[in-house]
C-alpha cells in the first residue's frame, strides 16, 4: 500500500467537565482565566487514528491549528505523540469562529501534500460540528462525517460510519478525502511529560492568518454571541429513600414508568 | 608407603585432563563475562562501593544462610549442606592442585585430616542433593515450579559427587594402606569390589567419568541457574535498604531521551540487572506477594524470570558480532518480550524483597517496564491515562479542581501557611485524604488532636499539590519531578523545615526520593548509604507525631474504649520505613483497649491492594486483596481495624462492606480512634 500524507486540524479547548463554569461580566463568554486547557477530545482520536495509520503503514502526519502562542502546547502534544509536522496559524487580531477557522485551515492543507485530512467531530467549546464539512467544501474533498472505523487502503479508504439507533454505514471512499473522527474509535495513546519535553525542541511552523491569501471576507465572523447564560437548577432529581431492596424496587418501577425497561 | 596425597593414580594421559580443564575454565570465564557483561549493559552508574553493612549481610544472608533458614529451616539446610559441601571440596581440589604442582604439603595426619574434610564435604554435598531432589521430586513442596534444567544440576552434582567416592573406592580396593582409614566413604565402598585386578582395569574410565562431569560443571555454571552463587553476594551486599533512597530511574536517562536516542523497551539499572540474575526461582516472592496469592495474573518469580531472559537477550554481547549472526539466525533472532499486561498488577508492597533470600524485590525492576509502558503509551489503561492527566491538570490524581483540595476541614480552623500563618509543623494533606470523602475524616481528627495538644501547625492551603507519588509509582517519571519540583519549591518558599503527612506514600517520597539530590548523596544511596541523609526538612508520617505526643502523656485522661483491635501496617510505613512500633504504642496507650494481631503482621503484613498506582485501575483476580486482609482481621475477632493510611482505609473500609462484615468490624484510622478517645466530637456517623 502506499504511504499516505496525512493533515490532522486539532484545537485546543477549555476543560469543562465536572468544572463550575463562571461568566464574564459581559455575559457573551465564558470566564476563561482558571480554566486548564487540553486538546479537544475528538481531534485527540483523530490524531491517534492517523498515528496509528503512519506507525502501520509509513507516511507522514502533520498537525495543523488556528491559534495563539499558548495553544503550541496542543501541537507539541500531538509531535509527542507522534505527529512529523506541525502548524500554527497566528490569528493576529482575528476571532476565529468556525468558518474563519474553517478557512484559515483550509488555506493551510491546500500547500500541504494530503491523502487523508482528519478533524474531529466538533469542538468541545463552540460544539458546531461544522468544520470538517467547511474544509472539505474549500478544498473539494470528498467528506464523511461521524467515522469510527478507519482501514486505509490502496488509493481509497474502508470507513464505518456512525448512524442513528446504533446502525453503522460501512463505504468505501476514493482518497484524497477528509474525514470528521468520532471518539472511541481507538483508544489514544498516554502522552508522557518527558515525551511532551522531547517534543518541545521540535520546530512548529507559525503562519499569519492574513498571508494565507484566505478572501477578506472570509475572515468576517458570520456569527456573533448575544448573550450566554447557565442553565437554572431544574427539579430533575429525585432522592430515593429507604433500604437497598426498597430503593431498588423504586429505580424498576421508574424505568418502567419511563419505558426504559419492559416486564 | 608414607602417607601422602596421591595424585593422578594411574592416570596415563594427564595432559589431557589439562588441555580439558583449561578448556572448561575457558568456557567458565566466557560464561561469566557474558553475565556481567548484562550488568554492565546498564546506564547509569555501575559502582558497588563499599559498605560495611553490606558485607556483613553478605556473612549473615549469604555465607550462613539466614534468610534462606527463615520460614523454612528444612530448605535452609538443604541448601547450607549443598553450598558447604559444594565449597569445601571447590577449595579442598584447589589445595590438592597447590599440593601436587607447588608446595608437598599433604602428607602425615595434616593428610589424614583433609581427607576427612573432603569425605565430609562429600557426604554433606549428597546428603543436601537429595533433600533437594526429595523436596523437588518426591514431597514436590508447592513454592518450587520444576523447569528442565533443575534435574540437570541436582543430579550432575549428585552424580559427581558420587562417582568421587566411587574413583576413591576404586583406587582403595586396589592399594589399601592402613592410613586410608581416615577415607571413610572410600573404604566402604572399597570393600564392595572383591576384585583388586578388575578394580585396577576399571579405575581410568571411573576417573574419567568423573574428571568430565566436574569440567561439564565447572563450564556449565555461568549458564545455569550455579550463576546465583556469584551473583547473589552482590544483590545482598546491594540490598536495599527500608528507608535509604530510591535511586531515580530517569534521572540518567532523561538526556539521552530528549534527543530522541534513547531505545524502546525497559532501560534496567546495574541494581536491576545484578537482581534478575541472582534470582533461582524458589518461589518464596509468589507465596507473599499479594496479587498472585490472589489469583491475579502475575507472579514477581515470573516476571524476574522473564526480564531476565529479555535482558540476557538484549545485552548478549555475542550478538554483536555479524559472523555469529549470520550464521546462528535462530540462537540471536528470539526476542523475549516482557509482557506488559502484568505489571500494572504489583502494588509495589515491598513484600517480595523482605522474603526473598537473595534480597531481590521485583517491583523495582517492574518500575522500569512501567516507564518503559509509559513512554510508549498505547498500551495504558484509560483509567491510569485519566488519573495521570488529572494529575498534570489539576495537580491531583482525583479531582478536576485545584480549589476543592482544601474543603475537606468542613468548618475546622486550620492555619494556612501560604496566607500568612506561622507555625512549626506544617501538616501535608496528601491528595487522597483532601479529596475522599472518606479518608477527610482522617484529617479532620488529625486536625483536632494536633489543636487538643497545642501543637503549632499548618497547611499548604489550596497550593498543595499532588507529592508526586502515584507518579512515581506507575513510571511517570517527567510528572513526578514535575510534582517533586513544585511540592520542594513550595516547601522552601514557605520556610517549611518540619514536616507531617497524612500518608505513608506522601510521607516515603519525600523523605526518601526527594532532592536535595546531589551526586554524593546518589552514590550513597547506591551504596546503601545513611537514610534520608541530609535532608533539609524533617519528615514524619502523623503515627510518629501521635507516638510522641502519647509519650508526652497526651492520653492522660482518655475515655476507655474497651474493644478489640488490631493494626494493619501499610506498606509504606512499614516495609519501606520500619515503622512498626509507633502505631502501635499509640494503640496500647488508649485505656481499654486490646491490640490483638492478625495472622500477617509487622514485616510479614498483606498488603491492602491500594498501592503502586492499583487505586487508579480496574484489575481484579479471583480475590480481592483488601477482603482477603479484611477477613484476616475478623478471624482475631478484632472489632476494630486501625490502620494509618488512606489508601488502606479506602481500601479495607470497602471491603467490609463487600466481604458483610460491616456489622461487626468497624475500619478506622488511628487519628480517629486517638479523636474518640479523647472526647473531641468526632465524626459524625
Amino acid at each position: 500500500m502506499k504511504p499516505l500524507d496525512i493533515v490532522v486540524c486539532v484545537k485546543n479547548v477549555p476543560f469543562t467537565q465536572d468544572v463550575d463554569l463562571v461568566l464574564e461580566a459581559s455575559k457573551r463568554d465564558v470566564r476563561k482565566d482558571n480554566l486548564v486547557y487540553v486538546i479537544n477530545e475528538w481531534d485527540n482520536y483523530a490524531v491517534e487514528e492517523a498515528i496509528r495509520i503512519k506507525e502501520q503503514w509509513g507516511g507522514s502526519v502533520t498537525a495543523v491549528t488556528v491559534g495563539n502562542e499558548d495553544d503550541e502546547e496542543v501541537l507539541r502534544r500531538c509531535l509527542a505523540m507522534g505527529a512529523d509536522e506541525a502548524v500554527r496559524v497566528e490569528p493576529g487580531g482575528l476571532q476565529p469562529d468556525a468558518f474563519i477557522t474553517a478557512a484559515l485551515l483550509a488555506a493551510v492543507v491546500r500547500s500541504l501534500p494530503h491523502d487523508l485530512v482528519l478533524t474531529g467531530v466538533q469542538s468541545d467549546d463552540l460544539s458546531h460540528g461544522i468544520v470538517g464539512g467547511l474544509v472539505a467544501e474549500h478544498l473539494g474533498l470528498r467528506h464523511a462525517a461521524v467515522v469510527n472505523g478507519l482501514t486505509p487502503g490502496d488509493g481509497s479508504v474502508d470507513i464505518a460510519i456512525e448512524l442513528e439507533g446504533g446502525q453503522e454505514e460501512i463505504c468505501r471512499m476514493a482518497l484524497p478525502a477528509l474525514l470528521s473522527i468520532q471518539t472511541g474509535i481507538s483508544e489514544p495513546r498516554y502522552v508522557s511529560i518527558m515525551g511532551i519535553r522531547k517534543a518541545a525542541k521540535k520546530e512548529i511552523e507559525v503562519l499569519d492568518a492574513r498571508a494565507l491569501g484566505v478572501a477578506t471576507g472570509d475572515l468576517e465572523p458570520a456569527l456573533t454571541v448575544e448573550e450566554l447564560y447557565l442553565p437554572s437548577d431544574g427539579e430533575a432529581a429525585t432522592m430515593l429513600q429507604g433500604d437497598a431492596a426498597s430503593v431498588a424496587d423504586q429505580i424498576i418501577h421508574i424505568m418502567r414508568d419511563k419505558g426504559v425497561c419492559n416486564g | 608407603m608414607a602417607i601422602e596425597r596421591i595424585h593422578f593414580w594411574g592416570i596415563a594421559a594427564v595432559p589431557l585432563f589439562y588441555v580439558l580443564a583449561a578448556l572448561s575454565v575457558m568456557v567458565f570465564l566466557t560464561g561469566v563475562y557474558l553475565r556481567v557483561s548484562v550488568w554492565l549493559s546498564a546506564r547509569g552508574g555501575h559502582k558497588l562501593g563499599i559498605s560495611a553493612e553490606g558485607m556483613a549481610r553478605v556473612v549473615t544472608d549469604g555465607l550462613l544462610g539466614r534468610r534462606i533458614f527463615r520460614g523454612d529451616i528444612l530448605a535452609g539446610l538443604m541448601h547450607s549442606l549443598i553450598m558447604w559441601g559444594f565449597l569445601g571440596l571447590f577449595v579442598g581440589t584447589a589445595l590438592s592442585t597447590v599440593d601436587h604442582w607447588f608446595v608437598h604439603y599433604l602428607n602425615g595426619e595434616t593428610y589424614r585430616i583433609f581427607s576427612l574434610c573432603m569425605e565430609v564435604f562429600g557426604v554433606m554435598l549428597i546428603a543436601g542433593l537429595v533433600v533437594a531432589l526429595v523436596r523437588r521430586y518426591v514431597v514436590r513442596v508447592s513454592r518450587l515450579k520444576t523447569e528442565g534444567p533443575d534435574l540437570w544440576i541436582l543430579v550432575l552434582l549428585a552424580v559427581a559427587a558420587i562417582t568421587g567416592f566411587f574413583v576413591e573406592g576404586t583406587r582403595l580396593a586396589v592399594q589399601t594402606p592402613y592410613w586410608e582409614s581416615f577415607s571413610f566413604g572410600g573404604v566402604v565402598l572399597s570393600h564392595l569390589i572383591a576384585s583388586p585386578a578388575w578394580a585396577q582395569a576399571f579405575y581410568p574410565y571411573i576417573w574419567w567419568f568423573h574428571a568430565v562431569i566436574c569440567l561439564g560443571l565447572i563450564a556449565y555454571f555461568p549458564f545455569s541457574r550455579l550463576f546465583h552463587s556469584l551473583a547473589a553476594p552482590v544483590s545482598i551486599y546491594r540490598a536495599p535498604q527500608p528507608g535509604v533512597r530510591w535511586a531515580r530511574t530517569a534521572a540518567a536517562d532523561q538526556e539521552a531521551v530528549a534527543d530522541g536516542e534513547a531505545p524502546r523497551g525497559p532501560r534496567f539499572s546495574f541494581g536491576d540487572l545484578i537482581d534478575l540474575s541472582a534470582c533461582t526461582r524458589c518461589g518464596r516472592c509468589d507465596e507473599v506477594c499479594p496479587s498472585a496469592s490472589a489469583m491475579e495474573p502475575f507472579s514477581p518469580r515470573e516476571f524476574i524470570a522473564g526480564a531476565n531472559a529479555y535482558t540476557r537477550a538484549a545485552a548478549n554481547p555475542l550478538a554483536r558480532i555479524k559472523w555469529l549472526r549470520e550464521r546462528l539466525p535462530r540462537a540471536f533472532s528470539v526476542a523475549p518480550k516482557i509482557s506488559p499486561e502484568q505489571i500494572w498488577y504489583c502494588t509495589t508492597c515491598r513484600a517480595c524483597l523482605e522474603i526473598c533470600p537473595v534480597c531481590v524485590g521485583a517491583y523495582r525492576s517492574i518500575g522500569q517496564v512501567r516507564a518503559a509502558e509509559i513512554e510508549d503509551g498505547s498500551r495504558v489503561s484509560p483509567l491510569l491515562v485519566k488519573a495521570l492527566e488529572t494529575l498534570y491538570r489539576f495537580g491531583n490524581p482525583w479531582e478536576s479542581s485545584k480549589r476543592k483540595r482544601s474543603e475537606w476541614p468542613a468548618g475546622l480552623a486550620v492555619p494556612d501557611l501560604t496566607e500568612g500563618a506561622h507555625a512549626d509543623l506544617c501538616y501535608f494533606v496528601g491528595c487522597t485524604t483532601s479529596f475522599d470523602t472518606r479518608a477527610q475524616k482522617l484529617a479532620r481528627a488529625f486536625v483536632r488532636i494536633m489543636t487538643h495538644a497545642g501543637i503549632s501547625f499548618g497547611t499548604l492551603g489550596q497550593r498543595e499539590t499532588c507529592c508526586g507519588d502515584i507518579a512515581r509509582r506507575v513510571g511517570e517519571e517527567g510528572l513526578f519531578e514535575e510534582q517533586m519540583d513544585k511540592t520542594a519549591g513550595l516547601l522552601e518558599r514557605y520556610g517549611v523545615t518540619d514536616l507531617v503527612t497524612s500518608s505513608p506514600h506522601c510521607f516515603n517520597l519525600i523523605k526518601n526520593e526527594y532532592p536535595p539530590w546531589s551526586r554524593e548523596q546518589e552514590a550513597a544511596a547506591l551504596n546503601g548509604g545513611a537514610p534520608g541523609s541530609a535532608a533539609p526538612v524533617r519528615v514524619r508520617h502523623y503515627t510518629q507525631v501521635l507516638a510522641e505526643l502519647v509519650d508526652a502523656g497526651l492520653l492522660g485522661r482518655a475515655a476507655a474504649i474497651n474493644r478489640r483491635v488490631t493494626y494493619h501496617d501499610p506498606c509504606y510505613l512499614g516495609r519501606y520505613n520500619q515503622i512498626y512500633d509507633a502505631p502501635r504504642r499509640v494503640i496500647r496507650a488508649i485505656p481499654g483497649v486490646t491490640l490483638v494481631e492478625m495472622e500477617h503482621w509487622g514485616p510479614d503484613s498483606l498488603c491492602c491492594g491500594g498501592g503502586g498506582g492499583r487505586m487508579w485501575q480496574e484489575l481484579e483476580g479471583e480475590k480481592r486483596l483488601s477482603e482477603v486482609r479484611i477477613k484476616e482481621a475478623a478471624a482475631v475477632g478484632a472489632e476494630i481495624l486501625v490502620t494509618g493510611c488512606p489508601y488502606c482505609l479506602i481500601m479495607l473500609e470497602d471491603a467490609a462492606k463487600t466481604a458483610d462484615l460491616e456489622g461487626g468490624l468497624k475500619v478506622m484510622d488511628l487519628n480517629e480512634l486517638v479523636a474518640e478517645s479523647l472526647a473531641l466530637g468526632g465524626e459524625e456517623e
